[in-house]
């Protein structure tokens, strides 16, 4: 599920970006540092804007300043039984990976309907109910999401696609 | 104790609640047990005495209140004090009473009915006979002969009769309803009352004939049937029972008294009246007549066998016969098919056949095969075709789809802590897809179930009830004791509420991606993974590890908030990498209980014992290789193998030249492969370093130089040390104080405060404009008052030089490898030096002590020769680039276009001569102070620059004359400004450039950073 959330950043300012420019590299350094990051927790997608810029503060001794930056981001946090489309990146035996967005979800063989089968002996190897699905490297999916493990700087999920609805697009 | 009166007579009254009493007496503590034990079972007893309660409180309530009281407290201490005399009167009591009960429910429900029978009509009778031998005592003296309990008697009497037979119905289920209900359902009366007391019939424990216990019980029985109670000698047994085999040799009678006993038991066959009875203590009762139930053998659940050809193995139930005592069980035979028994066949000298080795190898389980047993052992088999399938007959035994079909008795089995292994049980899966689907695991559960070790419920498990009343109640364990599971609910109606439940009624609960570990009873203990599906008692996860799906039983699991560590082998974790020998290195993919699983750098798959293990290798973070491109591979890299299989992963080790790539799509090794480096190449580099934004490119400073070629201006380096500015005389050049000359009493980096000749008093002056002059001369001197910038080319009169090698450095763009060709030129620059003191000397003389002292390392590397300069040189030009840290912003890059468009000269010595600067020169107004100190260097030297470069040749080739000249001729001009200093420049600088280029370049390529000293030392000895 997407949110806006209001984050706080602290941003340490090397001097020679001090200048007239210096809101942009703020920026500029948070865009790049922010986006796209996973917290464990939640991928942040995009930071929408600044909320505030705080005033700089000079660390002693080494003459770089800290801004701690208020801004709003767009994040997404995968639920739990949250259906979402994918793309899958690698069908093995045990499974189908794919990746919906930033979000890495594990398919087992056991959450893939019992129609649709492993057939190794295709190029690429593939799963298929042999008529009009086919899942395999490439294929957009919709699946549902059915438990995340959050990690230190990653989210692994697994999904299901035995259900209404849900398989390849 | 009136209070416990007044309410039972009112209830007496109205005849419709003695349900009460054992409850309410425990509240009141002068209730004697007697009246304790006057429980419901006992209402006769009851009536009576509540009649007379009834009776004396209508009288004289108070005084009547009294009297019963003493009256019941009387009858109390008769049973304390004289227990014989007690159950002489009271024994045709005891036997329909309370203390029975406890033990025969059955028994004592039917009794009840029987009284009810019998009671309805002559209830009163009755109770009018019992009554004596108690209440004549009870009753206040004079009772006896007082009417008024005839009188209330009579009212009874009258209101029975106007009670409609409903009614009295109704009021008799009321008074005795309870008591079938104690019959039938024991969990209504809690147990601990009806717990046998001191004031219960006796048990004693007699000897018999070991294994004749049932034939002595029976006798018993059938003497008491011959001498009932009513008859003239009644056996005054209670109840006589044995335990089989638990107490061998033992049976148990219960009764009021020993000699009854005796009595009872006098001429009995197989008893030993010789050897003394032992009365049981009250304690004991119950562990005496608990009951420990007998495994109920169930088709379709696990035991084992106990001796034979197949002891231990598992079997399955396929039938039990009605008497409990014979089973027919499904194995997995074990034949050899007469292969290994020719000699059994062999007849031995006796003409008698051998008995068969006993040793001989056992035969692994193996589904029965009849063509492997038509080989040489067709004789015996033979096949019968039953309703069910095709079944053979071998040596006289049955096999049906391959297994061995065998009646046992249930003594050769064991029944208890089977604990089959799935891995046993798959055996028995038939035609099973994937060898567990056919398989019944909830049998298999249920046989589990019966060994749960108590501790695989912790405080904190999601469970569910699954039978029994309490079914489907969600909740989470809050205590365990024994096999009670005290749960807290979570869901429904009874949210909040703490219930019990017996362990086997519980199953923990999981949901669909809750992530688990394995706790126990499995192979895959200590795996850990994600729940993918449940289905009753098993639970299917993916392995974190091997991304395999796993079914266990869900009482084998926990949920675990471990983050992605798998299981640990002591220090030994999943992808660590451990040294097996000198040699070998390999990355551990999987952890057993004993050993682990590696993949050595060769690729092979090896399993070793953790002792095998030389030491662990602690990850190195900053280890790193190049690929087959050359770009810098470390950990936590995405690269991709070039050739063959096209693996790619992340990089969790780098050792010497191979990698250990993990990917997670990779099921086979736990994701580890082993690659080449020359193998492969880089996909993505963590945290984005080559790929990623150049943050230089944010620099506001770096910014405006790039493009247009401005001024890059390089701050000098900041000095440590006592400034040197202190001290000199100084004129100054430009502002109001302009062309007065003072000395320079205290100064810091951007200001000095001047002592003028003329003022006679300090003045603040910002030291870009001061020139220190001589003292004496009063001729500009940049040495010793100037920064260390301004100093380097105003000794060495480098500005030729200077610019000799700033030639070289510019077209290298890539920072430390352009310098080095600058210092194949600085040691050239050495024999100059050597040519020109005689020269210099003088000049410099003029301050003696500038001429070691104001000299930092730069400067005095160049009096030292070539042998010092060269380090000193090293780390001072090369440790502010190597240092990464904070200075990412000055890459190399970055600098190069500053260092060409500057007069560099002046400042790229000065630069290097003090390492220690560099935060200085990040803050600092680069071009200012260049600009200043630039002036006077080509005023003072430019004499001797040329000179200097003019000896050099021989060493320095072209670049170093080439600069000289150009350099020489623009400085003068150009320096006072920072804008004329432009112009010049460029001039000095194309003429070395393509000069050097080639020195440059040819260092520059071969440029490890370690590898600088020693290019400088083979650089020095050239000239």
């Amino acid at each position: 599920m997407f949110f806006l959330k209001e984050e706080t950043k602290v941003i340490t300012m090397h001097p020679s970006y001090f200048g007239p420019n210096m809101r942009e590299f703020l920026i500029a350094r948070l865009n790049e540092e922010e986006e796209g990051r996973c917290t464990g927790d939640h991928f942040v997608i995009c930071v929408m804007d600044m909320v505030d810029i705080g005033e700089g503060r000079v660390v002693p001794s080494s003459g770089s300043a800290e801004y701690t930056i208020k801004y709003r981001a767009i994040i997404w946090k995968p639920f739990r039984g949250e259906t979402v489309d994918a793309i899958v990146t690698s069908v093995k035996p045990t499974g189908i990976f794919t990746l919906a967005g930033p979000l890495s979800v594990f398919i087992a063989r056991k959450n893939i309907p019992s129609d649709i089968k492993w057939e190794p002996n295709t190029v690429p190897p593939q799963y298929t109910d042999h008529a009009d699905q086919v899942i395999e490297k490439g294929t957009s999916l919709r699946l549902k999401i059915l438990g995340v493990k959050p990690d230190v700087a990653a989210i692994n999920a697994i999904g299901t696609i035995k259900e209404d609805y849900l398989g390849p697009l | 104790m009136s209070n416990f009166l007044n309410q039972d007579f009112g209830s007496d009254e109205e005849d419709d609640d003695f349900n009460p009493a054992p409850a309410e007496d425990s509240d009141v503590e002068d209730a004697k047990p007697a009246k304790r034990r006057a429980s419901p079972e006992d209402a006769a007893d009851d009536v009576k005495y509540d009649r007379d309660d009834a009776e004396d409180d209508d009288a004289k309530d108070d005084d009547a209140d009294e009297g019963a009281e003493d009256g019941d407290e009387n009858g109390d201490d008769d049973e304390d004090d004289d227990e014989d005399d007690e159950q002489a009167v009271e024994r045709p009591r005891k036997r329909r009473r309370g203390g029975v009960h406890s033990f025969f429910e059955e028994e004592a429900g039917v009794d009840e009915e029987e009284d009810e029978a019998e009671d309805e009509e002559d209830e009163l009778a009755e109770f009018g006979t019992e009554m004596h031998p108690d209440d004549l005592d009870a009753l206040p003296a004079g009772a006896e002969t007082d009417d008024r309990r005839h009188r209330q008697l009579d009212r009874q009497r009258e209101l029975d009769a106007t009670m409609d037979a409903e009614k009295q119905a109704q009021m008799l289920k009321e008074r005795y309803g309870r008591n079938r209900a104690a019959a039938t359902d024991a969990l209504v009366i809690p147990k601990r009352l009806l717990l046998p007391s001191v004031e219960d019939p006796s048990i004693w424990g007699c000897r018999c004939k070991p294994g004749k216990e049932k034939e002595v019980i029976y006798s018993i029985q059938k003497r008491m049937e011959e001498r009932p109670a009513n008859s003239r000698n009644p056996i005054r047994l209670i109840s006589a029972f044995e335990r089989g085999n638990i107490m061998q040799g033992w049976f148990y009678c219960e009764a009021r008294r020993q000699a009854d006993v005796t009595d009872a038991l006098e001429g009995i066959a197989f008893y030993y009246p010789s050897q003394k009875m032992t009365l049981v203590p009250v304690k004991e009762m119950p562990d005496l007549l608990r009951v420990q139930k007998s495994e109920e053998l169930m088709p379709g659940g696990w035991v084992r066998i106990k001796r034979g050809a197949y002891q231990g193995d598992l079997a399955q139930i396929e039938e039990v016969e009605t008497n409990g005592l014979n089973v027919t069980v499904r194995l997995v035979p074990r034949l050899d098919y007469g292969m290994n028994d020719d000699n059994a066949a062999m007849l031995g000298p006796d003409g008698k056949r051998k008995r068969a080795t006993v040793n001989k190898v056992r035969p692994p389980q193996r589904p029965f095969s009849e063509a492997e047993a038509k080989k040489k052992h067709a004789k015996y088999l033979s096949a019968t075709s039953g309703l069910g399938g095709k079944s053979w007959s071998y040596l006289n035994e049955t096999y049906i789809d391959g297994f061995l079909i065998k009646d046992m008795r249930v003594q050769h089995l064991i029944t208890k802590n089977v604990n089959p292994r799935l891995e046993e049980v798959t055996m028995f899966a038939r035609g099973g897809e994937d060898g567990t689907a056919n398989l019944d695991l909830a049998s298999l559960a249920e046989t589990l179930k019966n060994s749960t070790a108590e501790d695989s419920y912790q405080p904190g498990d999601p469970v569910e009830v699954y039978r029994g009343e309490q079914q489907g109640l969600i909740g989470r364990t809050v205590s365990t004791r024994g096999d009670i599971v005290s749960l807290q609910v979570t869901e429904g109606d009874l949210a909040g509420q703490t219930i019990d439940a017996p362990i086997r009624t519980l199953r923990k609960r999981f949901r669909e991606g809750d992530h688990v570990k394995v706790i126990g009873g499995s192979r895959y203990q200590n795996e850990l993974g994600m729940v993918v599906q449940v289905k009753d008692d098993t639970v299917t996860l993916l392995s974190d590890m091997s991304m395999q799906e796993i079914t266990v039983f869900s009482k084998d699991l926990r949920l675990s908030a471990e983050m992605a560590a798998d299981g640990q082998l002591g220090i030994y974790d999943v992808h660590d990498l451990v040294q097996l020998d000198a040699a070998t290195v390999a990355c551990v993919i999987k952890v057993d209980r004993e050993s682990l699983r590696v993949v050595d750098q060769n690729g092979s798959l090896r399993n070793v014992l953790p002792t095998q293990i030389a030491n662990k290798l602690a990850p190195r973070r900053d280890a790193v290789a190049t690929d087959r491109n050359g770009a810098e591979i470390r950990n936590g890299d995405t690269v991709r193998e070039v050739y063959g299989e096209q693996r790619s992963g992340v990089i969790t080790h780098i050792y010497r030249s191979f990698l250990f790539l993990h990917n997670k799509a990779q099921t086979e090794n736990a994701g580890i492969s082993v690659v080449r480096t020359t193998n492969v190449v880089t996909v993505s580099a963590r945290g984005g370093r080559p790929t990623g934004p150049d943050l230089t490119k944010m620099n506001p400073a770096m910014a405006m130089q790039a493009p247009g070629g401005g001024n890059p201006n390089m701050p000098p380096p900041r000095r440590a040390g006592r400034d040197r500015l202190i001290g000199k005389t100084v004129a100054v050049r430009k502002g109001r104080y302009k062309g007065l000359v003072g000395i320079v009493r205290n100064a810091d980096d951007t200001t000095a405060t001047v002592e003028l000749y003329t003022a006679n008093k300090p003045v603040l002056i910002s030291r870009d404009i001061l020139v220190p002059k001589d003292p004496i001369s009063k001729q500009t001197l940049d040495i010793g008052g100037g920064r260390p910038g301004s100093r380097v080319p105003s000794y060495s009169g480098s500005g030729a030089q200077g610019g000799g090698w700033q030639g070289g450095r510019t077209p290298m763009a890539a920072g430390d490898s352009s310098r080095t060709p600058a210092w194949g030129g600085s040691s050239s620059r050495t024999p100059a030096w050597g040519g020109l003191s005689g020269s210099r000397t003088p000049a410099w003389k003029n301050d003696g002590s500038r001429t070691s002292n104001p000299y930092a390392e730069g400067n005095r590397t160049a009096y030292g020769g070539l042998g010092n300069r060269t380090p000193a040189w090293n780390s001072g030009s090369r440790t502010p680039h190597d240092s990464g840290s904070g200075y990412d912003a000055f890459a190399s890059g970055s600098r190069t276009p500053a260092w060409g468009n500057a007069g560099a000269g002046n400042r790229t010595p000065a630069w290097g001569g003090l390492p220690n600067s560099r935060d200085q020169r990040d803050f600092d107004d680069a071009p200012t102070p260049g600009g200043n100190y630039s002036a006077p260097t080509p005023g003072a030297y430019g004499a001797p620059t040329p000179g200097a470069s003019a000896p050099t040749p021989g060493a320095w080739a072209e670049s170093a004359p080439t600069p000289g000249g150009a350099f020489s001729a623009p400085t003068p001009g150009g320096l006072p400004k920072r804008g004329g200093y432009d112009a010049p420049t460029p001039a000095a600088f194309d003429a070395p450039t393509p000069a050097m280029g080639g020195i440059a370049a040819t260092p520059g390529a071969g440029y490890g950073d370690d590898d600088g000293g020693p290019r400088y030392d083979e650089g020095t000895p050239s000239p």
